[in-house]
């Protein structure tokens, strides 16, 4: 349908539009029948829950945001897609999304390697995704910083909170000398890897790096990675497969005794609530002896506030099921483009971009602060050592080391990170 | 030289769930001459039915794996008899658009079955544990996998090679017209192969329930891999099947081991190699 096409079906949409909808939407202030979010993640295959909380948390966003008025008076729809984790499938998807169906924003997006397909491509779409769970530092530190890439925006914390704040933890363990790798077979294996050794030998020039061993997506079988790299005698392990792909890696790593011979295991995004369902029972059994680490990109027990604990209630209520953290980045995005655009006045990128400028906004993960260098959203997560809390009915994440997030954010201007093996 | 053996002994058991899938791949393909893609998408019901009925139902484990086998036996049944069989006399073509199909719809039926959340059941507590191999714990579980393997090629070859069905059946796959005129029940007889092809891919699905994952799209990457194996040793051949798995799963648990950066293409690599050295494959008739 072309523009000038379009604009002819405007008065009888309207009409529509004015007949069905209840009287609150009937006067949005920019002028469009509904504002429309496209949202994309994976959600099928071993990491399909994530797409699915994104969907899950897209919704519930959008149903409290309608329920209270909307956004200046519009109504949002959202519009979800699986991007199957591939980033042909995600960039299609992006595209149809918005010349299609009409999208004024996107959200979502789980895999580093889909959302670096996709990031170029909107400049040319002309409009913001709020990624909500990608995690290489790149996207934000090179396209947007670097090459000025305005209509990429982050949510969710990056590879810091995979990389660095591991360092943090275990800089101070003398009795870890020899780390080795196992990692996910793509950018976000690679940088985090490569951020932690990095970080880790500024303070830890005795540290060693000894082994690794690389996992594709869709790795069934892991036994041989584990005994690859056991086979160098490591004192702990970095691990970045995640999602389900993180609990058959746990529980292969059970079977040949790693955790009898090693000190200590760092689970990247281990903190979320698949992975912790998935590891419930070993936890209970104390099968991990108290040497797996984890994290997240936000943890339904933290931070303890009224926010966080209402929307984790409103969450349970909804879809019988605790949020991970992609349900509250994305959730959190909602609001975040709903202040941006109630400050804008307008659904029009650029405006929506400069209405970010500075903000500082609470979300149930904590208070999120914009920064205009990178458009990387600055908030604090902790992390730990999965746990039985008897108030959940899963494992969580206890013992919790919490750092400000200035101490494990890079910050510019950014020195690269290799991206390679 | 212990870490050698130790990984020697990793790639085994992973060799042995590849022989599981490419084995009824290959004699579907050797019977039927049908490539079957969906073939992949049986060993995740497989994995899914044990997980149901063990997982979730409580049964014990090596019923769960029965039950799972009769349960995708009689799936594959349903396939041949409902949709296969119309499609033997017409071009190849429209085979690999029906199993195409397949994957397509049994990877929605699980999700809207079981949902897109992975699922994994507890760990049977006779397969917990590990014992020492050079010096380094091995899993009981992975020993268990190559028994299991190791059994299903004992029993294939008797049942190929001494029984009387096995005979009937290779001399289908042989002349199926020659077949028919000495009065073998050929339509029978295929449905028998599919079912047996599609148990033996739930089996696969079905031992590694407890410790690998039931999700979407692990079929998707099960038949990759078999396809793969089954090139290498020859379609339709069971023993090139075989040999090719080992050869597959144990050089690319080495390759894990020795040349961690391009593991990723290793399956790959040993493909190209045996194509140009033996285009039809190890073990082609």
């Amino acid at each position: 349908m072309n523009a000038r096409r379009s604009v002819s079906y405007v008065p009888f949409l309207l009409l529509v539009l004015a007949f069905f909808c209840s009287p609150t939407y009937s006067q949005c202030k920019v002028g469009v029948p509904a504002i429309k979010v496209g949202a994309q993640g994976a959600a099928s295959g071993p990491h399909s829950d994530y797409g699915r909380q994104i969907e899950m948390g897209s919704i519930m966003a959008m149903e409290e945001i309608n329920a209270a008025g909307g956004i200046l008076g519009c109504k949002v729809e959202v519009r979800f897609m699986d991007d199957e984790n591939k980033a042909a499938t995600g960039v299609r998807n992006a595209r149809m999304l918005v010349t299609d169906w009409g999208a004024h924003f996107l959200v979502g997006t789980d895999s580093s390697g889909v959302a670096m397909a996709i990031a170029p491509v909107l400049a040319e779409l002309k409009r913001i995704e709020f990624f909500t769970h990608a995690a290489t530092h790149r996207l934000t530190e090179e396209l947007v910083a670097q090459k000025g890439m305005r209509e990429i925006v982050r949510v969710s914390v990056p590879v810091y909170q995979d990389a660095i704040i591991a360092a943090l933890i275990f800089k101070d363990r003398k009795d870890i000398k020899r780390w080795a790798n196992i990692g996910a077979d793509y950018e976000y294996g690679y940088v985090s890897w490569n951020l932690f050794k990095e970080t880790l030998k500024k303070f830890r020039p005795d540290v060693e790096f000894v082994g690794e061993a690389w996992a594709p997506f869709l790795t069934l079988d892991f036994s041989p990675h584990i005994s690859a790299v056991m086979a160098q005698k490591p004192d702990a392990i970095f691990a970045t497969p995640w999602a389900g792909e993180a609990v058959q890696l746990l529980r292969q790593a059970l079977l040949q005794g790693v955790f009898d011979n090693t000190q200590a295991w760092w689970q990247a995004m281990g903190g979320s609530v698949d992975v912790l369902e998935g590891i419930t029972n070993e936890v209970k059994a104390d099968r991990f002896k108290g040497k797996l680490w984890a994290t997240a990109r936000y943890i339904h027990n933290w931070p303890d506030t009224v926010e966080n604990k209402q929307f984790i209630e409103r969450f349970q209520k909804r879809w019988k099921r605790l949020p991970n953290y992609s349900a509250e980045t994305t959730y959190s995005a909602f609001f975040i483009m709903k202040a941006a655009v109630e400050k804008a006045g307008s659904v029009e990128t650029s405006r929506v971009i400069d209405a970010m400028k500075g903000m500082n906004i609470r979300n149930p993960g904590g208070v999120r602060v914009f920064r205009d260098a990178d458009h990387q959203f600055i908030y604090n997560v902790p992390a730990g050592r999965p746990v039985i809390d008897p108030r959940f009915p899963i494992a969580v994440l206890g013992d919790l080391k919490i750092f400000p997030a200035k101490d494990y954010y890079r910050h510019p201007p950014f020195t690269p990170v290799s991206a390679a093996k | 030289m212990e870490n050698a053996v130790y990984q020697g002994l990793v790639g085994l058991s992973l060799a042995m769930y590849l022989w599981l899938i490419s084995a009824g791949l290959t004699i579907i393909f050797g019977v039927l001459r049908i490539v079957n893609f969906a073939h992949g998408s049986l060993f995740m019901v497989g994995a899914y039915l044990a997980y149901t009925f063990y997982g979730v139902m409580g049964l014990p484990f090596a019923l769960a794996i029965l039950l799972s086998l009769l349960g995708t036996g009689a799936l594959g049944f349903v396939m041949e008899r409902g949709f296969l069989r119309r499609l033997y006399k017409v071009d190849e073509a429209y085979q690999l658009l029906l199993t195409f199909g397949f994957i397509l719809i049994l990877d929605d039926a699980v999700k809207l079955i079981w949902g897109g959340v992975f699922k994994i059941p507890p760990m049977p507590a006779f397969l917990d544990g590990s014992f020492n191999v050079v010096g380094r714990p091995y899993p009981v579980y992975n020993v268990f996998v190559i028994a299991v393997g190791l059994l299903v090629a004992l029993l294939l070859w008797l049942l190929f090679e001494k029984t009387w069905w096995g005979r009937i059946s290779r001399a289908t796959a042989a002349d199926r017209e020659m077949a028919s005129a000495i009065g073998i029940n050929v339509p029978r007889v295929f449905s028998g192969v599919f079912v047996a092809g599609a148990m033996l891919a739930a089996l696969g699905g079905a031992i590694g329930s407890p410790v690998r994952v039931a999700a979407p799209g692990i079929g998707a990457a099960m038949i990759i891999q078999a396809f793969i194996i089954t090139v290498i040793g020859g379609l339709g051949n069971l023993k090139g099947a075989f040999v090719a798995s080992l050869i597959v799963g144990v050089l690319s648990a080495y390759g894990t081991l020795y040349f961690p950066v391009f593991e990723l293409f290793f399956i790959f690599v040993i493909m190209a190699v045996v194509l140009l050295v033996r285009p039809e494959g190890l073990f082609a008739r």
